[in-house]
């Protein structure tokens, strides 16, 4: 008590604790409304919960699409790593040379790594990836030449096709192969995918906003008559808002939860002929998961959404009982 | 307290609720506003209210012409008048407590204040012993007591009623009546619109007389 600093003046500590108090208000305000508005969901249970379906089938859908092309990205990923070039060498170039000129690739800018491959290892190789062992052992000699596998530091097509120009002006190269289009055509596809992701997202999120917006406007009807009483005995529209707003983030953050649940249920659902197609492939593939931070990204935004859908249904209310 | 100046109202452009209005009511007083339903009685407080805005003149409030009143501002000016309403406009899902703790739960008062300043109001209105009942459970005096107190609890400096008696036999409203006389001799301004010519002759205040929307007669206190 003696460490007080003595005779503030009193003003200005009055204008504090006047301040203080009235955010302590507004936050117990918050408490009251966040509590009342959840209490009037659970009162009418059926109603909250089929609300809540409706925005929750509304996520779903691009919430699932989002995943695909999520995995889709880490397919493409290990995609980028066979972005490779196949530089082939001049016929009668000998070992040693062939060692030179891989040297003189792998200086290059540009270039991640290489890989000599020799015209006898090449003839290995097509051998035994062809099964012609006997038609090709009665070949006189090797018609392979040696070829070298580069792998580029930069795997985008342009980059790519720049690198390939670069390496057949290289002596003792005889030609230079690339083959991007249908890793193009797969980038194009996932581009579609994507923007077919986000405009279903925003329809469905616009879907959300009409589904809670709806929700709110009747719930504002319900009650006008407690509006009217609050503003007319100096409720601000913040005030007037605050429990409508609790209602929407509710409506929301529960339809979150259930699309969180819907996407656990369909992920189970066919992870089993998914990663029995897969095996028929030879491939291990699971569905992609949603995980922990995407399950967050789901629920802010519906929540947020929930939080906007209220907060334009009760503007809408409060402009028409402005004083004229 | 109050001054109009001049002031109109007219709705929909044809419709005149209110015609050259001139008068002022000075702090503390008591006054009565009176006419035939339809002479503008409502339509004048829903002015002072700022739930309606004159077409013309301006209305001034302890000095601000709360025409010049920022939207923003509205909800900050309503808080210093208190307003009893003819149907009490309570909440009737909620307790006669919490409908007098309105006002404060909308300004952030503390809890315990909060509950200090209700039950005084409560107990102003003789009404103490029902806070935990609903408004449904009263009868139409008490219900009226209850607004009363709701209008009361903030220590507002002006106080409107609008046919606070409007509905209850003699008795009660000459009870109600004298809870305005009290507030008044505390020092807050009341302004009661009221047809009850009988009652507003017992009590000699000040009366505006209204007929048409025009102010016809301005009679002093006897």
């Amino acid at each position: 008590m003696s460490r007080q600093p003595p005779a503030r003046p009193r003003g200005a500590r009055s204008q504090r604790t006047r301040s203080t108090s009235r955010f302590r208000g507004w936050l117990r305000h918050h408490r009251a409304m966040s509590l009342d508005s959840a209490r009037r969901l659970l009162q009418a249970p059926l109603a909250s919960l089929l609300t809540m379906l409706a925005i929750a089938i509304a996520l779903v859908l691009p919430a699932a699409l989002w995943l695909a092309l999520d995995s889709a990205r880490l397919l493409d990923a290990e995609l980028d790593e066979s972005a490779t070039l196949t530089v082939y060498l001049s016929h009668g170039i000998d070992e040693a040379q062939a060692g030179r000129i891989d040297e003189a690739v792998d200086a290059q800018e540009g270039v991640a790594r290489t890989q000599l491959i020799s015209s006898a290892e090449g003839m290995a190789e097509f051998q035994q990836a062809l099964g012609l062992n006997d038609a090709l052992g009665r070949l006189e000699h090797n018609p392979l030449p040696a070829s070298i596998v580069v792998v580029p530091v930069d795997p985008a097509p342009k980059a790519v096709r720049h690198l390939a120009g670069e390496l057949e002006t290289l002596s003792g190269v005889d030609e230079v192969r690339l083959d991007l289009a249908w890793l193009e055509r797969l980038r194009h596809l996932a581009e579609l995918g994507s923007r077919l992701a986000l405009a279903l997202g925003v329809l469905f999120g616009l879907g959300v906003l009409l589904v809670v917006g709806n929700t709110i406007r009747l719930a504002v009807e319900s009650r006008r008559q407690e509006i009217e009483v609050v503003m007319l005995i100096g409720a601000t529209h913040a005030f007037v808002r605050r429990p409508f707003l609790y209602s929407g983030a509710w409506y929301g953050l529960g339809g979150g939860l259930l699309a969180c649940g819907l996407l656990g249920l369909g992920n189970q659902w066919l992870a089993t002929p998914v990663s029995a197609l897969a095996a028929s492939y030879g491939a291990t593939f699971s569905l992609p998961r949603l995980g922990p931070e995407g399950s967050a990204t789901l629920l802010l935004c519906s929540t947020l959404l929930g939080w906007l859908g209220a907060w334009i249904a009760v503007s809408r209310h409060l402009a028409e009982v402005r004083p004229r | 307290m109050i001054l109009f100046e001049h002031v109109g109202k007219r709705y929909g452009g044809r419709f005149e609720a209110l015609a050259n209005i001139d008068f002022r009511v000075q702090r503390g007083e008591m006054v009565f506003l009176t006419g035939h339903s339809g002479a503008g009685k409502s339509s004048l407080l829903r002015l002072i209210m700022l739930l309606e805005r004159p077409t013309r003149g301006r209305v001034l409030v302890a000095g601000h012409d709360i025409g010049r009143l920022h939207p923003s501002q509205v909800p900050f000016y309503r808080r210093q008048i208190g307003v009893v309403f003819q149907d009490h406009q309570l909440l009737v899902d909620r307790s006669i407590f919490h409908n007098v703790a309105l006002p404060l739960e909308i300004r952030g008062v503390e809890p315990r204040e909060a509950a200090r300043r209700v039950r005084a109001a409560l107990d102003k209105v003789g009404l103490l012993h029902r806070e935990k009942a609903l408004p449904i459970e009263l009868s139409g005096g008490e219900q009226q007591r209850v607004g009363i107190a709701r209008a009361v609890v903030n220590k507002p400096s002006l106080l409107l009623a609008d046919e606070p008696t409007g509905n209850l036999d003699p008795q009660l409203s000459a009870d109600i009546m004298a809870l305005f006389e009290d507030f008044n001799r505390i020092g807050t301004t009341v302004m009661i619109a009221s047809h009850d010519l009988a009652l507003i002759a017992r009590l000699r205040h000040r009366v505006l007389r209204l007929r048409e929307g025009r102010l016809i007669a301005d009679e002093e206190a006897a």
